[in-house]
């Protein structure tokens, strides 16, 4: 029986993700780690417990994968997204333990606000995780990133872990954090952990702009200014049940709130003297409970099942600006009252998915999911969307010697119901997604791997009830994609490896959205109007060495390359054009050191030219940028206290940049974190 | 306070640059070369073609092109290149464009300024700091800036403010308060009369406000049409005023968003007697203005002929001032049919040419120059959303 307090708890749950592979008795990490890899075809690109400390945010772990252009809007509060192989950020589903975070209204999904405590890896999987009982969701996005929580370990018959942490750094940034864990006798295990950041998130960036004249001489300027409201404050609190009797069931529940505000700085441009560039404030209220059952019959089948409630509610207030105080005399009233939006988001989900080993070669998956979600505003003239998702989806899973694959049908279908008027009318969308995944071991050490998957993306209740636009007859985004690619093992023994993944691909976004202005071009409206042809290559390598018990060097680099041209209109100027935000080159390099209980990472990024809009003029490109990050960190064990000491200076070349045009990003920061555990 | 360092700080990097650049930036504009679009027009009376793009919203790129007759040269961001040590260039947002005694006038709605340049060189001239900056006009001793006055969609209902300011100054020497959201303006005589949007209103806005320009008070209001937008004087007393139209949407069974115009985007013209006896406000025929211009006795405007049934059809009209005929030309059998979103017209009273800006909302527009008889001339790349135009 759960202890009584826990009841309050139950109010905010969601679980991890078990496999029945993952029953196999270790709670140490290396075990999430090869049950999330076991019985997935498609070999991720993944980082786990080690590097993913070192990193300083889950969206700057996100963005060392191969074939990944993080978005970010700069600073600790700025939004961050991934765009996985030019497909745009809404092709990406984000699971945490198997059960997506989405939501209607945008399907944005702000990595910024994930924590990396309690994470044990991170993975990327392009086209999609093909593992037993998996939900049908999980076959829909054209790709995926999972993030695992990591399973507590108890040393030594412990009933309970405790840590407690805190980090304080550049920006002016405390970001205290606590996790208790506790072992019942009866073999489940909780874990409460709760973690909050303030910061008033101001750095300084140069602004400046030089152009070269015919006669060779170079002018302009180079100015510097300071980021304002960019400041945030949020608290999380989540609380994890699990429990697994070893080869018939298993459950979790999970919890999870967050809470935060902060100041929305907006683009940098140019702006009267006195005027504040932005005071817009956003607020955020996130809280989901999920669950997950799963429960072996016999030797055939297996059965699982997830459940999700959350519900969200951003408050945007959008300030007036207050005049200048040379135009503001003394009879000038107090500032005006902003104009405030509120959005609520509710969604409720349900699956369901049996799996049977009808013969050692082959495997039934089947999975019916379904959602609703339901968006509440107090927008003039609101529609108030509902949406009915239902996701069904057969897949067939071939395992013969040397040879993996899979075939899987999935068929989507939404019913949107919304008010027109003064009542409700109803619109339904369906599309049927197929795919097929392949890996064939040549060898022990040399594997190749493939995969061809339609998906598509529905309109999100922005593209087809904002207020101000409108949509006729809106499809759902069309994604193409067909990929090949290779794994080899180099060298491998005892201390240590050698791998290269690469791949190549080729995909073809179609009915894309984009908004275009309509017969009364001071309104717009949402069409299928975009095409993108990418065709693309990753290569990531990774080797470490230990050369002694204690000592390690390892390295990991990665390459991609994004060819993604805009084939809308052969009419206009962005015939043909790279399309925007997306480099034909980019890269990352992560170094490793550990020696002695301590570790140091280097992390490079390197991002090519990029352009604003598809007509690639040098008038919209955004300069190439390198950055270069360190991290170093230390345990200790101090009678019977495990002391984690962590330094970590970011952007160490202070490179001025911008991810998105206008959204300058900070220079050098740092920050120091602080743990221990008993 | 760091913003008062940072403007000590620019203006000393300006001066610095300025100095180490002098040759440059004092300079004729005659070094920027350009990009040939068409043959020279040498013997024409203009020298320029001034193309203000308005650039993407908050995106600070707001450039300032200009054709040259002599050599058929289409320069990009004349403004930056004549001006490279001005921070942050000419800002976001250009809304209007104006030509007063060589000195060109541009106003910058996102970045609350108002620029004078010199027109013979685009060398900065002065800036003026004014709340949301909307439409300029001039009369011989001021200018008068339209002005939302920080008002905000969705926030409290606020009256805009014409702003005036001292032509020999540059320093603003006089506000009034006007309807919702004013907009073009234009004077008459020793009136100044503003049309009044009510953009941001739930209820648009269906007024012009005459402000008399010895007391600079609105002395009357004009009720004329909703959602008003361009205004312009004819030179033979009478105010040519634009309205936006009245739209609503609507989804119909299968979801689909369906637009319905319930007034169109439809031309007014009063006199400046209007009140006194029978001259009241009347629409000219069926006429639909995206955007306008007046070129000697005509006013010029593209709009969607279909836009009342959702359909397209951009249509050119020219307006009569003296004689109120209206001429329609659908684009569509014309050269003219590759503009894709007519932004802007500007007019060449000498040889009756016709300029169009042509706004991308993907990527940057065009500019065409077409003959009175919508033969295409020449065409040329432009910067973000051409809108303003004004012959030099």
């Amino acid at each position: 029986m759960f202890p009584s307090f826990l009841a309050a708890f139950l109010l905010f749950i969601q679980a991890p993700e078990c496999h029945p592979e993952h029953s196999e008795g270790s709670d140490t990490l290396k075990a999430a780690m090869v049950s999330s890899i076991y019985g997935s075809i498609i070999v991720p690109q993944r980082i786990t417990s080690g590097e993913l400390k070192s990193a300083s945010g889950l969206s700057e772990a996100v963005r060392r994968f191969a074939g990944v252009q993080l978005r970010d809007y700069g600073g600790v509060g700025g939004l961050k997204t991934v765009n996985v192989r030019s497909l745009g950020s809404e092709h990406t589903g984000v699971f945490i333990d198997g059960i997506q975070v989405d939501n209607a209204q945008n399907m944005q999904v702000d990595l910024g606000r994930f924590s990396l405590e309690g994470l044990g890896s991170v993975s990327l999987f392009s086209g999609q995780k093909v593992s037993p009982l998996q939900s049908a969701k999980e076959y829909s996005s054209a790709s995926s990133l999972y993030l695992e929580s990591a399973e507590p370990v108890f040393a030594g018959g412990k009933r309970n872990n405790f840590v407690f942490g805190t980090g304080a750094g550049s920006f002016m940034t405390i970001s205290p954090s606590a996790v208790w864990e506790h072992h019942f006798p009866g073999g489940s295990k909780l874990k409460i952990s709760a973690g909050g950041v303030s910061s008033d998130g101001r750095y300084r960036f140069h602004v400046k702009d030089f152009r070269q004249y015919s006669d060779g001489s170079l002018a302009g300027y180079d100015t510097t200014m300071t980021r304002f409201n960019s400041d945030i404050t949020s608290a999380r609190v989540e609380a994890r049940l699990s429990s697994r009797t070893e080869g018939i069931s298993s459950w979790n529940i999970h919890a999870y709130f967050y809470g935060s505000g902060r100041g929305l700085p907006g683009p940098v441009y140019k702006k009267a003297g006195e005027y504040p560039l932005s005071e817009d404030r956003q607020t955020d209220r996130d809280a989901f409970l999920q669950g997950r059952y799963h429960r072996d019959l016999g030797k055939v089948w297996s059965l699982a099942a997830k459940v999700k409630l959350s519900f969200s509610h951003l408050e945007y207030t959008d300030f007036p600006e207050n005049l200048p105080r040379s135009l503001s005399g003394p009879s000038t009233p107090l500032r005006d009252r902003p104009a405030r939006y509120n959005y609520r988001n509710h969604a409720a989900y349900l699956s369901a998915s049996a799996s049977a080993r009808i013969s050692p070669t082959i495997r039934i998956n089947i999975a019916q999911d379904i959602q609703y979600d339901y968006l509440d505003s107090d927008l003039r003239s609101f529609a108030y969307p509902g949406r009915l998702s239902s996701w069904s989806c057969a897949s067939a899973m071939l395992h013969r010697g040397s040879f993996d694959a899979s075939a899987t049908l999935l068929y989507l279908n939404v019913m949107d119901s919304f008010l027109s008027g003064s009542s409700r009318s109803s619109a339904r969308r369906d599309v049927l997604m197929p795919s097929i995944v392949f890996k064939w071991k040549a060898s022990e050490n040399l594997s190749f791997n493939g995969f061809a998957k339609r998906s598509f993306r529905m309109p999100t209740f922005n593209d087809l009830y904002y207020t101000t636009v409108g949509t006729k007859t809106l499809d759902p985004e069309d994604a193409l994609q067909l990929d090949l690619g290779v794994l080899w093992d180099v060298w491998s023994s005892k201390t240590g490896h050698f791998s290269i993944k690469a791949d190549a691909y080729r995909n073809l976004l179609q009915n894309k959205i984009i908004a275009v202005p309509t017969s009364n071009q001071f309104r717009w409206s949402m069409y299928n109007l975009g095409k993108v042809s990418v065709m693309g290559s990753e290569i990531a390598a990774d080797c470490s060495t230990k050369i002694s018990s204690l000592t390690e060097i390892g390295m990991t680099a990665r390459y991609t390359f994004q060819y993604s041209r805009d084939r809308s209109d052969p009419e206009a100027l962005t015939w043909n054009g790279q399309i925007p935000y997306i480099p034909v080159h980019s890269g990352s390099l992560n170094l490793l050191g550990a020696a002695g209980g301590w570790r140091l990472d280097i992390t490079a990024f390197m991002t090519g030219e990029r352009y604003t809009t598809s007509a690639n003029l040098p008038a919209y490109q955004l300069a190439p940028w390198t950055t270069l990050d360190a991290a170093l960190s230390k345990g200790l064990r101090i009678s019977g206290y495990d002391l984690t000491l962590k330094l970590r200076l970011n952007n160490l070349l202070d490179q001025q940049y911008e991810i998105v045009d206008n959204y300058p990003m900070p220079g050098f920061n740092f920050r120091f974190d602080l743990s221990f555990s008993f | 306070m760091n913003r008062c360092a940072l403007l000590v700080f620019s203006v000393a990097v300006l001066a610095v640059a300025a100095g180490c650049q002098k040759s440059e930036t004092t300079s004729r504009d005659a070094d920027l070369a350009g990009v040939n679009v068409a043959v020279g027009e040498k013997n024409g009376a203009f020298r320029k073609l001034f193309v203000l793009n308005e650039g993407g919203f908050q995106k600070n790129n707001s450039t300032l092109d200009f054709f040259r007759f002599s050599d058929g040269n289409y320069v990009s961001d004349a403004f930056g290149s004549m001006n490279p040590a001005i921070v942050q260039g000419l800002g976001d947002t250009g809304n209007d464009l104006a030509l007063l005694n060589n000195k060109l006038w541009l106003v910058m709605n996102g970045s609350g300024y108002v620029h004078v340049i010199d027109a013979r060189d685009e060398v900065h001239v002065a800036s003026i700091a004014i709340p949301d900056p909307r439409y300029v006009a001039f009369d011989a001793s001021h200018a008068y800036v339209s002005s939302y006055n920080g008002a905000i969609y969705g926030g409290d209902e606020k009256k805009g403010k014409v702003y005036r300011i001292d032509l020999k100054t540059y320093r603003i020497d006089g506000e009034v308060e006007v309807g919702y959201q004013p907009e073009g303006l234009a004077v008459a005589g020793n009136a100044l009369y503003v049309a009044n949007s009510g953009g941001y209103n739930y209820v648009h806005e269906k007024s012009v406000s005459v402000i008399d320009l010895s007391t600079f008070k609105v002395s009357k209001t004009i009720e004329v049409a909703s959602n008003l937008h361009f205004l312009v004087y004819d030179g033979y007393g009478k105010i040519w005023v634009s309205s936006y139209g009245e739209s609503s949407w609507s989804q119909d069974d299968g979801g689909n968003w369906v637009q319905s115009m319930s007034e169109p985007m439809g031309l007014y013209s009063f006199t400046t007697q209007v009140g006194s006896g029978s001259s009241l406000p009347e629409k000219i025929g069926d006429v639909h203005v995206m955007c306008m211009t007046r070129s000697a006795d005509n006013i010029y405007a593209i709009g969607n002929a279909a836009e009342m049934s959702g359909g397209y059809d951009n249509t050119l009209y020219e307006v009569s001032v003296r004689g109120g005929s209206v001429t329609a030309t659908s684009l569509s059998k014309t050269d003219a049919a590759k503009v894709g979103n007519p932004y802007g017209i500007c007019v060449n009273p000498e040889n009756g040419d016709i300029y169009i800006a042509d706004a991308d909302y993907t990527g940057p527009g065009k500019v065409w120059c077409f003959t009175k008889d919508l033969k295409l001339k020449w065409s040329a790349v432009a910067g973000m959303l051409p809108a303003h135009m004004v012959l030099y």
